[in-house]
């Protein structure tokens, strides 16, 4: 039975008041599309639901001096939508439009998906190739900035402390020219757990690969930046060849394991598959874009 | 015996029949209107839940249930003790007790439990957070035991037993015909190899469900989500009352598929109310269904075929072993149809066929759509693909050189006497296909691939199957159909509409049919084994044709006219060749109920009645008859992640007469994706009997974007047992999808993957990727 007292506070004035003192028993609660099926199915002690539906402050999108902040309760639907994401982060729209089914994805935000923490969390390869940073708030208004990729610590584990709310998500543009690219690989088209998930965000000098930025999801305990992979692409053209090298080098740097969707031996060789197309693909990008001078 | 279909009608074109015309109750589906099993709720009624095993093998030492009872809102908490037949032995036929394989069930269950889904303990409470609460307080101490997890391993005489019997072995089919070693010496070229098909869930949208009452007149009344509202008696017997004091009701059905054949909640209802005297509504979780509820049969099918240089088929040996899982159920059944549908669409000289179905620890396996002929389809279909490559012809040349025709028989002997159009069907499927697409990328492969499948419809002639309909004719010339079908989805409720709208000449919307009712609707048997149009389509079209009979003479006198020369339609009644003379259909009426004419009729109709066929040589008649098509097939493989893409789907099965062409298409692509699913994504994972796939997360039924378009091609030979010529298309429909997959992919990547479903790990295994 779920025992719950709920609070749906309309700012995040009132929201640090109401749970003020009680801050390990809260729980934050959106889209519901994880907290829901995870409660029902765990007999939970008493908690503090709030909801966070009515705070308006964190439904926003928006540029500011070549930054782009996404509130937390931002939904799929809205970052797939937004033409800001779309043209500034389009991994991460690609990303959000692969999440689930359209009912899921109309509610699940990208605050939920990020805390929830799971390792094939859709969204968080593409945030980890942007270098997002994690803004949070506390109790007594404590805020923190935690770059994304020390915001996970392990499955479902984040560095966030109980009654600590993920307030927005931001993240550099990406310095031009760059180009990017995001594969999700499901066993079906939709409604999956991705088996491996790339995102990688390139930024090009001529036709030499000046920083490459790779983050991976469902190959380790959790999503993670391929930094030995990047280094061996930094500075090199890409070529078949170098593609080769990155697929050899990154089955270093992941430690998948075997499930129910796909054996360990598996998820390894197709993170090398999945890693050379998303290169291929943003290197064809980034040369369209920059009128075939790679 | 057989009927010119013409003559069932006189000569004139149909109205209604092979009409595409929307289901009668298409809108109220589409809003939301229709109100089915969890709809229905009743003032002050109870919740009820299951408390199921911890272990696939234990034995029950004790059960506390003091702790629940004592929780506030709690109105009963039921173990096998409170059950007064608890043990039951379950036979087959609803009508005609045939012997043999009788499974030993408890309701709830006693000493041993067989498998994690086993119901141990009921409750009845006041809300369902109550009632969960309360299973959390039954205490239950249990002595795990071994268990055996695998069909072959259970088949030694020193394995784990898993019932109370001597035997793992529950039943051993053989069919004999010609002999094999000759068949094979003569062959040039003999395949042999060893399938395996998974457990599949049927993925229903609408899990179990059910509500029961006790009515004004002490009739214990349930209202179910069911395929067989028959269950009346076993739930009567159970509670050790006459059977005529429990009223099964189905409303519409969310799906079936074979699940709901066997009993879900009924008998829990069913005490849970007789306990408490209250109403208590059961409803199980998606993870409660597919942990507890019945799978399609696991098979290990080893086959050996062998054909002459020109690709004429010689001689075939298959052994088939299915997993039962822990109860008997269907399995023995289920096992007969495989047995019977080994060889397939073929004409075989030399066939042996060994046949076992094999009790684990594992979920109980029964009915699920195909009902053991999509296992073989797979197998022998891709046998006719591996000899057609050895032998360097085409898939379709080497089938057409061996298909069955109309007057040949069986292995079992039995000939073949309605329409037999495997081979149009074939030709059709793969000429809608058309030509191979180009591929996407250099390291994409395009395959195309053809299936053939046979299924029966109509259930075991040994089972002297029947059925009931009632039509009446209304003084306004509205017309009453009382049937006790269960309507599942697959429009059983219209097609009877149209069957009495066709002889009546009455419009579709003045056609009412009464449903699934044991108490009110004549019993029509179980919406299963394709039989529902066979079956019951030829009862109401008897009792149809009845009553236009009895108003035939009083019609004639008013109009002057021969009887013989009269057409119903329109709700007239016209001269033929005379439409200025006419008469209105309710005048006719009303005269005759002024003379005392009966205006209804309750006409049964009775499938043909054999005995049980001989299971040492398999020789004689099962089934009343089959249906036979083809699937065609071009897939896309992702050589390097063995991602299979379908990118074409051609359906072309023959129908005999569809009813109404838009529910036949329905049929058909919805059986298509069933398939589908089976070749591709399907899988219920068990590990030493417990579910890793308990939802639809982890259980991967096709998204509406993983299907491709189906292009459905039916043909009509107007020859099949059914009436108007139909033959049966809810099962058969989703027979040789999955060969036809894989047959395809085998064509894409140059290597044949004998396990199913076809995931990208196999496909990269089988490419020695990994």
């Amino acid at each position: 039975m779920i025992e719950a007292e709920y609070v749906a506070p309309s700012n995040l004035g009132e929201l640090f008041k109401s749970i003020e003192g009680r801050a390990e028993r809260v729980k934050f609660v959106a889209g519901c599309t994880n907290v829901l099926p995870d409660l029902r199915a765990q007999n939970p002690a008493p908690m503090l639901l709030v909801d966070l539906t009515g705070i308006e402050e964190l439904r926003r999108i928006e540029e500011n001096n070549g930054v782009i902040s996404i509130g937390s309760l931002a939904t799929m639907t809205e970052l797939a939508a937004s033409e800001i994401i779309r043209t500034h982060g389009p991994i991460l729209a690609s990303a959000a439009r692969a999440l689930g089914n359209p009912l899921t994805r109309n509610r699940a935000t990208i605050g939920g998906n990020i805390a929830d923490a799971s390792p094939a969390a859709d969204t968080a390869p593409p945030l980890l190739a942007l270098e997002a940073t994690i803004h949070t708030e506390g109790a007594s208004h404590a805020k923190r900035e935690i770059p994304v990729e020390e915001f996970f610590i392990g499955p479902n584990q984040t560095v966030l402390n109980q009654g600590e709310l993920i307030t927005r998500i931001t993240f550099p543009i990406p310095k031009d020219p760059s180009a990017s690219s995001h594969i999700k690989f499901g066993l079906r088209n939709a409604m999956a757990i991705s088996v491996v998930s790339v995102a990688v965000v390139l930024e090009m000098q001529g036709n030499l690969c000046h920083r490459a930025r790779i983050a991976l999801g469902s190959v380790a305990p959790k999503p993670i930046r391929a930094y030995l992979t990047e280094k061996e692409l930094e500075g090199r053209k890409i070529t078949e060849e170098v593609l080769e090298s990155c697929a050899e080098v990154v089955k270093k740097e992941i430690s998948p394991i075997t499930d129910i969707r796909a054996s360990a031996q598996y998820r390894e060789h197709v993170t090398g598959v999945l890693l050379k197309r998303a290169l291929w693909q943003a290197a064809r990008e980034g040369e369209n874009s920059t009128n075939g001078n790679i | 015996m057989k009927k010119d279909p013409k003559d069932q009608l006189s000569n004139y074109e149909y109205q209604f029949i092979g009409k595409p015309v929307p289901r009668h109750d298409a809108w109220d589906k589409v809003f939301g209107r229709t109100k089915y099993a969890d709809d229905f709720d009743m003032p002050g009624m109870l919740f009820g839940k299951v408390l199921r095993s911890s272990y696939p093998a234990a034995k029950i030492l004790s059960i506390d249930t003091s702790g629940a009872e004592k929780m506030p809102g709690v109105a009963a908490v039921l173990t096998a003790k409170d059950v007064p037949n608890n043990e039951t032995v379950t036979r087959f036929g609803q009508t005609h007790q045939v012997g043999g394989f009788e499974g030993l069930y408890r309701v709830l269950a006693d000493k041993k439990v067989r498998f994690m889904g086993e119901a141990v303990a009921l409750v009845a409470a006041e809300t369902e957070e109550i009632a969960e609460e309360a299973l959390a307080r039954i205490k239950v101490e249990y002595e795990q035991l071994p268990g055996v997890f695998d069909p072959l391993e259970a088949m030694n005489p020193d394995a784990y037993q898993v019932g109370e019997g001597d035997s793992n072995i529950i039943c051993n089919y053989q069919v004999r015909k010609g002999d094999v070693k000759e068949g094979f010496s003569r062959s040039h070229v003999v395949v042999e190899n060893t399938y395996r098909v998974p457990f599949v869930e049927h993925a229903f949208l609408e899990p179990e469900s059910g509500i029961a009452w006790i009515d004004d007149s002490e009739i214990i009344t349930i209202r179910v989500s069911t395929q067989v509202i028959e269950h009346f008696r076993d739930v009567a017997d159970v509670l050790g009352i006459p059977h005529n004091k429990v009223r099964v009701i189905a409303p519409m059905v969310g799906g079936g598929f074979g699940s709901k054949e066997d009993i879900t909640v009924e008998t829990f209802l069913a005490l849970l109310t007789w306990k408490t005297g209250k109403p208590v509504k059961m409803t199980w979780t998606r993870e409660g269904s597919i942990i507890s509820s019945s799978k399609r049969h696991p098979y290990v099918m080893k086959y050996k075929t062998g054909a002459t240089r020109d690709g004429k088929l010689m001689a075939m040996e298959a052994q088939l072993i299915s997993d039962a899982g822990a109860h008997v159920y269907l399995s023995p059944w289920v096992l007969l149809y495989s047995t019977v549908d080994a060889t397939g669409p073929y004409d075989i000289p030399n066939v042996k066929v060994d046949s076992y179905t094999v009790l684990t620890n594992n979920t109980f396996t029964s009915a699920n759509r195909g009902f053991g002929a999509p296992q073989v389809c797979f197998a022998y279909e891709s046998q006719m693909d591996e000899l057609a490559r050895r032998l360097s012809l085409s898939p379709l040349e080497i089938r057409k050189r061996n298909y069955l025709r109309k007057g040949d028989a069986l292995a079992t002997g039995r000939v073949l006497e309605y329409g037999v159009e495997t081979e149009k069907t074939a030709i059709k499927a793969l000429e809608a296909l058309g030509e191979p697409s180009m591929p996407s990328s250099p390291t994409e492969k395009i395959g195309q691939g053809l299936a053939s499948g046979m299924m029966s419809y109509g259930r075991m002639t040994f089972l002297h199957d029947t059925s009931r309909s009632y039509v009446g004719i209304e003084l306004d010339g509205s017309v009453t159909v009382r049937c006790g079908v269960q309507d599942i989805g697959g429009g059983q409720a219209s097609s009877l509409a149209s069957i009495a709208a066709e002889i009546l000449g009455v419009p579709m919307e003045e056609i009412k049919v009464f449903i699934g009712d044991t108490a009110l609707t004549p019993i029509a048997g179980t919406t299963t084994a394709t039989r529902m149009l066979y079956m019951s389509g030829n009862a109401t079209l008897k009792a149809a044709t009845e009553v236009k009979k009895s108003l035939l003479p009083k019609a004639a006198e008013m109009l002057e006219a021969s009887p013989e020369d009269l057409v119903f339609r329109d709700k007239k009644v016209f001269v033929r060749g005379a439409p200025a003379r006419a008469i209105p259909l309710a005048d006719v009426v009303k005269a005759c109920a002024a003379d005392g004419v009966q205006l209804y009729n309750v006409a049964q109709f009775n499938a043909p009645f054999r005995e049980l066929i001989d299971f040492k040589t398999g020789q004689g008649q099962v089934f009343p008859d089959f249906t036979f098509g083809s699937h065609a097939v071009e897939v896309a493989v992702d050589t390097e992640t063995g991602k299979v893409r379908v990118l074409k789907l051609v359906a072309c099965y023959d129908v005999g007469q569809a009813i109404n062409p838009l529910s036949a298409e329905g049929q058909i692509e919805g059986g298509a994706l069933y398939g589908l699913g089976y070749a591709l994504t399907e899988e219920v994972i068990l590990d030493k009997g417990i579910t890793l796939t308990p939802s639809f997360s982890e259980y991967l039924v096709p998204t509406s974007v993983d299907a491709p378009h189906v292009k459905t091609i039916m043909l009509e030979s107007r020859d099949g047992a059914g009436p108007f010529g139909a033959k049966g298309i809810g099962e058969p429909s989703c027979n040789s999808i999955a060969p036809a997959v894989a047959n395809a992919v085998a064509n894409a990547i140059g290597a044949r993957i004998l396990d199913l479903p076809l995931t990208p790990e196999k496909i990269l295994r089988s490419l020695q990727k990994l």
